[in-house]
């Protein structure tokens, strides 16, 4: 049957459930664009046969393949955009330079989506008055208190906190810190969220 | 909560489809039993079972649900859609009887999904049809809300692998409406945790190395 | 500024003369009222960008403030408690907008294009600005990478087709505000008909949200 590459493109999608970007599929992609071009040439000589010669019995032909043809566009497109939506996540989630292991699951088009949304962003954030804009990116969860017990799980290097003391972030240390500076680091896996 | 950044795309709510939801994408591809009402030539190599160029009028064949939406006509008579067999009447009876004992995902995974866009066909027992998967909803609705409550104190495992993928959306639903409440009685609402995207990534880049 | 301040005005049902009485907490009150309406709503609602304007104001004026305090003093943590708690209220609310642009932009751009001159927008320009670089962006990518090279009458997707609308028929939680009359409930099922409530103030509801989209418009009803 036709499509049947199209469909593999979305199970690879939809087994990756938690929102990972898989590598993208250039070679499924361009064998799914081939079967297109292909059913479209035959389409457009039994259309063309169709009309010259009166053959109308090949009209349920070429309705068959016209919804072969619609069925792969929509696959490829919902592939795209369903990409779209997990790389926008990573904007959330990593912030906005990506780990090179992840980038290199993307295409260039793609790369250049994340830019151009990242962009956005931070244009729309900027717009938001105060001297440097609003990050809605930060404060995802609702404060309780200003300082946090936190713990290293990786070396990290200095840390500026807001007064300009600087301290040193090594693994399995422990900081008593203000805890809007430590939830980016948090969501990464630096730093650990230690509750008494 | 907006703690989870990747938000696809819903699945279409009753006989609607989204274009780009990867459920509706994969709930279509769900293979209907046809026969062709007028013969498709020179597509006689998608058939195996005949050797002639043409697919002759009469073919019984199965259809992926898209293809069979996008052929049929109500006015042409191109295709015959027949039911499949969860939504003939023999299994509607059992249905009926006790639509807690079915397994849905051996069945489905997608039975309201599929039973739903069926109605896109005018068959003569569409009501019934939607009688039956209706009730059947109803019927088991109240012990997926249950258990997906009691996710701490039971094992549950063997009532999710019978669910309709319906079914266990909002049986997750649940769950994550109960872990919120329980993290807000333990006070742990303000707790600062790791992206499980980024966990995730970290855990396959491991797996990557060991390989 | 205005604009916040004669919704006061109307929400008490005084003159428009009240107009300088926005008290810091009522500012804040506000905000929390359009947070929790937005997030719970099932689509965008009117922009309130001079409310956001405020209480940026607000908490650049709270954080100057705190510069004056001196460090260790007790005061200047719960003031940092304060600002927090605002700025978390303020980000969420924002959030849950700018969510909402991604997820519907092709209607929310189509509802903006369709609005009359006299009509309240439901984007900010700043958010129109992005929305608008969303859908290009996303058009621009679609193309690129596949549409381009497909048989010429498949090189299109028509977005307000392919990208889903919000489900207005969700149900939702709400407070009523000001008491209401005669709401008209549609049906749930073939066999029921439509019926009337009457919403008294004070009393807590689970209906449709197309029931009572206008009430939330008009802030005679909170969703919670």
């Amino acid at each position: 049957m036709f499509c049947e590459k199209a469909i593999e493109l979305i199970r690879e999608l939809h087994r990756m459930g938690d929102g990972q970007l898989p590598a993208f599929n250039e070679d499924c992609i361009r064998q799914v664009l081939e079967e297109m071009k292909a059913l479209y040439e035959q389409n457009q000589s039994d259309v063309n046969e169709a009309k010259s010669e009166g053959r109308s019995e090949l009209i349920p032909t070429i309705k068959f393949r016209h919804c072969c043809l619609l069925r792969n566009q929509r696959c490829i497109a919902a592939y795209l955009y369903d990409r779209l939506l997990r790389i926008r996540a990573l904007r959330w989630e990593y912030g906005s330079v990506l780990p090179a292991t992840i980038r290199f699951h993307m295409c260039a088009e793609e790369l250049e989506w994340f830019n151009q949304y990242k962009k956005s962003l931070a244009t729309y954030m900027r717009s938001l008055g105060g001297e440097e804009g609003l990050d809605i990116t930060q404060d995802m969860k609702p404060p309780k208190s200003l300082y946090i017990e936190v713990r290293c799980l990786k070396d990290h290097g200095e840390f500026e906190i807001d007064d300009g003391t600087v301290i040193l972030l090594k693994k399995n240390s422990q900081h008593f810190l203000p805890r809007w500076k430590c939830e980016q680091l948090i969501r990464l896996g630096v730093l650990e969220h230690v509750m008494s | 909560m907006d703690t989870q950044s990747y938000m696809p795309v819903p699945p279409g709510v009753g006989t609607e489809e989204n274009f780009f939801s990867l459920d509706d994408i994969l709930l279509s591809q769900e293979r209907l039993p046809c026969r062709t009402e007028m013969a498709f030539p020179r597509l006689g190599f998608l058939e195996k079972s005949n050797d002639s160029q043409d697919i002759p009028e009469g073919t019984k064949m199965e259809m992926p649900l898209w293809l069979a939406k996008g052929l049929y006509e109500r006015k042409r008579r191109v295709l015959a859609v027949e039911l499949p067999k969860m939504y003939r009447e023999g299994w509607r009876t059992v249905f009926s009887a006790d639509p807690t004992v079915v397994d849905l995902h051996k069945m489905g995974p997608y039975y309201y999904g599929l039973g739903s866009q069926l109605l896109h066909f005018d068959s003569p027992e569409n009501t019934e049809i939607a009688q039956t998967v209706l009730q059947t909803f109803i019927g088991r609705f109240r012990r997926t809300m249950d258990s997906s409550q009691n996710a701490y104190n039971e094992d549950t495992s063997a009532l999710v692998e019978r669910l309709d993928c319906l079914e266990r959306a909002l049986f997750r639903a649940g769950q994550s409406g109960l872990n919120g409440f329980q993290s807000w009685e333990k006070g742990r609402t303000s707790h600062l945790t790791a992206s499980n995207l980024v966990i995730n990534y970290r855990k396959r880049k491991i797996a990557e190395v060991q390989s | 500024m205005s604009d916040v301040l004669s919704d006061a005005g109307d929400l008490s049902g005084e003159e428009e003369s009240q107009e300088d009485v926005l008290t810091p907490a009522e500012l804040i009150a506000r905000l929390e009222e359009a947070w929790l309406n937005e997030k719970f709503s099932p689509e965008l609602l009117e922009n309130k960008s001079e409310m956001v304007e405020c209480v940026m104001e607000q908490l650049t004026h709270m954080e100057q403030n705190l510069q004056r305090v001196k460090k260790g003093d007790l005061k200047a943590g719960i003031h940092r408690v304060e600002i927090d708690r605002i700025r978390f209220v303020l980000s969420s609310y924002l959030r849950s907008r700018i969510q909402k642009i991604e997820k519907f932009f092709p209607h929310v751009l189509e509802k903006e294009k369709s609005r009359g001159d006299g009509d309240p927008s439901f984007l900010s320009p700043e958010e129109f600005a992005f929305a608008k670089e969303y859908l290009a962006n996303t058009e621009t990518y679609l193309k690129a990478v596949a549409l381009r090279h497909m048989p010429p009458n498949l090189q299109t997707v028509d977005m307000l087709k392919a990208v889903p609308e919000p489900c207005l028929d969700s149900f939702v939680f709400l407070r009523v505000k000001e008491r209401q009359e005669n709401i008209l409930v549609e049906p749930e099922t073939d066999e029921q008909s439509e019926y009337v409530v009457d919403l008294d103030e004070g009393s807590q509801h689970l209906m449709r949200y197309r029931t009572i989209a206008p009430l939330v418009a008009s802030g005679a009803v909170q969703l919670i």
